[in-house]
């Protein structure tokens, strides 16, 4: 046994200094360092998004519940040894100079917040500082707009219910506040030791009791999934990777697009891998040969072969897993100025998948070729035109096939897009055979109106058909995956950057009373502040579905969905709103006016199951009205616009009470424009949600990059192959060149028929490759990505002119070999 | 005896093998050669020669009849028990060298000695190597070196594992009358030197005359020049 490994070893090493495991090598190594690089950068951001995550809640998991947290939670939570806050969460009115103001308060623990850290000042508009603790007992901290709605100074006292409390400090930033997002109020955070002081809890307050954990992964998931079960339905446990919507929308996108472009690129080095392996094996036929007749069993050989794939598969993984890791980690210090907050490490998993992934790519795509080996007779020193058994094709494919399901099954975890890629490529495969067959057709029609060199070119592409077809397909399948990455990406990109802008609205204003919707507009007018529009809105419940109580429905009442537990925004608008799309039914004309119709958010409709036709009846300040739906719409959540589940036309719910709902974009520099707006109209709320959407951007920027660069690895495994599949036609071309200089061919004439051959196979490959790009990004944007899609025109120009250049470029560094090649070697291997 | 045939023949199947017709291209050889040995094997081109030699090599299986090579009847052994047989025994040149290109000289030689896994696989095969005139040339690979070169390591391989007999398929078929005479030589001082049994396969006359036997391939027989 060992015996045979140094001879493998031996041998491997003579081999590679022949030149003739570089591309397979090379192929190797980008599929593992793709896999472990786009594994580590996934895992890094994903854990990042953790933390985040974290600081938006200020702590790993939240539990809200309208009761105290049982005894029985806590005690569990910290056997699993996880950090604990309770805070409670209510709203109340706090008086100060003789004014009352609602105010959305919190009370918190001393060992609050559990992650991040709260932003105080100490003046009004003073430099923010850090601190990790609350405010102390007989202190409140308040919001800056607090301080101008009560006309408030550090060191003055508030009332809240029975009690004083001293104002110590300007809040400027807790990092509980994304949970209070849809509170209303301006916030206030107190010492907990102060409520029972207070008296304003009484039995029957609406009061939250919020019960903050942190702690190691593994704890947190066991105490999640202890928890789970004994939750009440009125209790929520706010997790970890509950983000804004805009924020996992993305990373959905982008987590499919990374595992796409992982898997592609996985599955173009596995095409390289069995092309170059098929030449290593074939150029080792007669090694293979001469071996059996120096006395090597078959069972040697095998041994031999399958332990250099072992030995390259255990260079090239390595080699990959540190090029993948390096990458990953040039890529993290050149985006380090990008990045909010510093990433955190990635585990050893992606590395040992990235291992593994290389060896099934590498025995899945080259055993056949090595297990032909085996078979090679040893009576072909004396007679070469003996081939070994070919290898059954469905074991070649089938192994090739299983191997990479199995292999982007399992890191990208999603069957569904393994299944759909695995399809794509069979009938891409299997679409670019027939119009190859068609284009050689066409040559043939065309051929004899043909001279010169371009005859020539022709005629050898014509006349090698079967190899010429495969590589016709190689180039044409890489370059259609490397396009079809392409487009996504700026499609994807451009995406992010639309619903993104630099200007995307960071505020939103509600409560806007109808009779200062002038006032309002005018004075976003004056301070050159540019809103979304202002939107009616009114609160609303769902109470009936088809005339049926919506707790007969629902056979457990804490099933009910979400949207049925509370009270909606509805609204109602003339036309449908930009970001809207009318995915089914109509909109309403001018003759719908007051009539009771609606159109439905599609989510919201599938989580009801209700459809076209069916009524919705709604419970607005005490009334009941009826409604049917006449429309189903798309609405893009992340947008940061002001959006609506329910709309009405005109005329339906106007006359209950209203307000107004708008958002809009306003510059750092401009921040104190809020006070103003506040002080000139009282009633109205702000939402600031400039933080968040500075981390949403701090994301979705780190996910680009990692877009952009999983597409470099796409980019070189195209590369492999054009590569692979242009040395596979070597070793015929050589031949054929020589024969042409035996007969007399000049070299020039040499050089330019064969510039005309592989023009022409250029052009093939790029319009083959085109016009899969189509029919595949069509599937995939409709059905897996949700983008829109249209024909890329300029791709039709761009795509052949690029495939040639590629082809015309590598071909060169082949073509010079050949052509210098001298007849005398003709004679000496025929 | 080293090597005795008895009635050999060999049918393959036409080239038109979709009728199924078999082509005779052994009709029933018999031989017998005695230990150091020179045998001459002629013949026209496509008379058979190679297909015999090759089955004297134990390198494909008769349709009928029998071979004993050092004593062992390869019609009782499977093709790993003939590979271990030939790797022990038999030595082989062949008109096209059958060199590794991706190989040095050196290498080349070491490749039998190294499937045996003899630790001196490299002195022994610097020896050989330099026993045919190539030390200077170790480090080369094949396309670097002449055809009469190539061939030179070619034969330094055959002997590198010391064989009982050597198989040449046409050792000179691909070289210049001088290139020839030369490696000619040298198969000849090396089988007086290794009493080694030389059975080529050749259409040289210089090389044929120089064997003690020279016999005839026509017809699917075997007879005497
Ligand atoms: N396995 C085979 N299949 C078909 N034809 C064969 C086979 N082996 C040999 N032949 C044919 O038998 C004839 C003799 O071949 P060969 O032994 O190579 O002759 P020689 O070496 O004397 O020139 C040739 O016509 C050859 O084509
Ligand atoms: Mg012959």
């Amino acid at each position: 046994m060992t015996k045979h490994f140094l001879l493998a070893a031996r041998l491997l090493v003579r081999d590679w200094r022949a030149g003739e495991l570089k591309v397979l090598l090379l192929a190797l190594l980008i599929a593992v360092a793709s896999v472990t690089s786009t594994g580590l950068f996934t895992q890094r951001i994903n854990r990042g998004m953790n933390d985040q995550a974290g600081q938006f809640l200020g702590a790993d998991l939240l539990l809200k519940s309208p009761q105290l947290t049982d005894q029985s939670v806590i005690n569990y939570a910290q056997r699993a040894g996880l950090g604990i806050t309770k805070s409670i969460s209510f709203s109340s009115v706090i008086v100060a100079h003789d004014e009352f103001q609602l105010t959305h308060i919190k009370a918190v623990d001393q060992h609050y917040p559990l992650l991040s850290q709260i932003k105080i000042s100490a003046q009004l508009y003073g430099d923010e500082r850090p601190v990790n603790y609350g405010p102390a007992a007989g202190e409140v901290w308040l919001a800056p707009r607090l301080f101008s709605l009560l006309n408030l100074k550090i060191g003055d006292k508030i009332e809240l219910g029975e009690t004083e409390l001293q104002v110590a400090a300007v809040l400027k930033h807790d990092p509980g506040q994304a949970s209070s997002f849809v509170t209303i109020a301006p916030h206030l955070l107190m010492n907990i030791q102060d409520v029972a002081k207070t008296a304003v809890i009484q039995p029957g307050s609406r009061v939250t009791y919020l019960t903050g954990f942190a702690g190691e992964l593994k704890a947190r998931k066991q105490f999640e999934k202890w928890l789970a079960p004994r939750l009440s339905g009125s209790q929520r446990l706010v997790g970890g990777t509950e983000g804004s919507q805009a924020v996992n929308s993305a990373m959905d996108k982008a987590g499919q697009y990374l595992s796409l472009a992982s898997m592609l690129s996985v599955m173009l080095s596995g095409i390289a891998i069995a092309m170059t392996a098929n030449r290593y094996g074939q150029r080792h036929f007669d090694q293979a040969a001469l071996m059996r007749c120096m006395g090597a069993s078959q069972k040697t050989i095998i041994r031999i072969f399958s332990m250099q794939l072992f030995i390259l598969g255990v260079i090239g993984s390595l080699l990959g897993c540190l090029a993948g890791y390096l990458t990953q980690q040039g890529l993290m210090i050149l985006l380090k100025d990008l990045l909010v907050t510093e990433l955190p490490g990635a585990g050893v998993y992606p590395l040992i998948s990235g291992f593994v992934a290389g060896f099934v790519t590498l025995s899945g795509f080259s055993l056949p070729a090595l297990l032909r080996l085996k078979s090679v007779s040893p009576l072909r020193v004396l007679r070469n035109d003996i081939a070994p058994l070919t290898i059954s094709s469905w074991f070649v494919y089938g192994l090739a096939v299983c191997s990479m399901v199995v292999l982007m099954w399992w890191q990208s975890g999603q069957l569904k897009l393994t299944l759909l890629v695995l399809a794509g490529v069979m009938v891409s495969v299997t679409m670019l055979f027939i119009l190859s067959l068609l284009l050689i057709y066409l040559s043939r029609l065309i051929l004899p109106g043909l001279s010169g060199p371009w005859k020539t070119g022709l005629l050898q592409i014509v006349r090698n058909q079967k190899s010429n077809q495969l590589q016709m397909l190689a180039f044409g399948l890489s370059l259609m995956i490397l396009m079809i990455i392409f487009l996504i990406r700026t499609d994807l990109i451009h995406r992010w950057q639309d619903q993104l802008p630099d200007k995307a609205p960071n505020h939103f204003v509600i409560n806007i009373q109808n009779d200062e919707v002038k006032a309002v507009q005018q004075f976003f007018a004056e301070h050159g502040i540019a809103t979304e529009g202002l939107y009616p809105m009114v609160r609303g419940r769902i109470v009936k579905i088809n005339n049926k109580d919506i707790l007969d429905v629902a056979e457990d009442k804490t099933k009910l969905d979400e949207s049925l537990k509370r009270e909606l925004n509805l609204s109602w608008s003339k036309q449908i709103q930009a970001n809207n799309k009318l995915l089914e039914g109509q909109w309403w004309s001018a003759a719908d006016d007051g009539k009771a119709v609606i159109s439905i958010e599609k989510g919201l409709a599938r989580r009801l199951q209700v459809d076209i036709g069916d009524d919705l009846a709604f419970r607005i300040a005490d009334q009941h009205i009826s409604a049917t739906i006449k429309s189903i719409r798309s609405v893009q959540w992340d947008s940061f616009q002001p959006n609506f589940y329910i709309i009405f036309p005109e005329n339906v719910i106007n006359e209950f009470p209203l307000s107004y709902i708008s958002s809009f974009y306003l510059e750092p520099a401009k921040k104190k424009t809020l006070n103003q707006l506040i002080k000139n109209f009282p009633t109205l709320t702000v939402l600031e949600i400039d933080v968040i959407m500075q981390q949403v951007k701090s994301i979705m920027s780190q996910v680009t990059t990692a877009v952009e660069y999983v597409m470099l690895f796409v980019l070189f495994a195209g590369m492999m192959v054009l590569v692979a599949a242009m040395q596979s036609g070597m070793d015929e071309r050589m031949n054929a060149a020589v024969v042409m200089r035996t007969l007399g061919a000049k070299k020039a004439f040499l050089r330019r028929s064969q510039f005309a051959e592989f023009s022409l196979l250029g052009l093939f490959a790029g319009v083959l490759a085109v016009s899969g790009t189509e029919i595949i990004a069509y599937l995939l944007y409709s059905k897996v990505f949700e983008l829109y899609f249209e024909l890329h025109l300029s791709l039709w120009i761009y795509g052949p002119l690029l495939s040639v250049c590629l082809i015309l470029i590598i071909s060169g560094f082949y073509m010079n070999k050949v052509i210098k090649q001298s007849p005398v070697k003709a004679l000496r291997y025929a | 005896m080293v090597i005795s045939v008895n009635n050999l023949t060999k049918q393959v199947p036409a080239l038109d093998s979709s009728s199924g017709t078999m082509l005779d291209i052994l009709k029933g050889v018999n031989l017998e050669i005695k230990p150091a040995e020179t045998i001459a094997i002629v013949g026209a081109s496509g008379s058979g020669k190679s297909t015999l030699l090759g089955l004297l090599a134990g390198l494909d299986q008769a349709s009928s009849g029998e071979v004993i090579l050092a004593g062992q009847s390869l019609n009782k052994m499977d093709e790993d028990g003939r590979a271990a047989l030939r790797g022990e025994k038999v030595g082989f040149v062949f008109q096209s060298f059958q060199l590794l290109a991706g190989l040095t000289a050196l290498e080349n030689v070491m490749l039998p000695l190294e499937l045996q896994s003899k630790s001196s696989a490299r002195d022994d095969a610097v020896a050989l190597l330099t026993r045919v005139g190539l030390a200077e040339r170790l480090q080369h690979y094949p396309k670097q070196l002449s055809g009469g070169e190539q061939q030179r390591v070619a034969i330094a391989r055959a002997f590198v594992t010391a064989p009982t007999i050597l198989f040449a398929d046409e050792p000179t078929g691909n070289l210049d009358k001088v290139t020839s005479k030369n490696i000619i030589d040298l198969l000849f001082e090396m089988n007086r030197e290794k009493k080694t049994t030389l059975v080529i396969v050749t259409h040289d006359e210089n090389l044929a005359q120089k064997c003690e036997r020279c016999l005839l391939l026509e017809n699917g027989v075997l007879n005497n020049d």
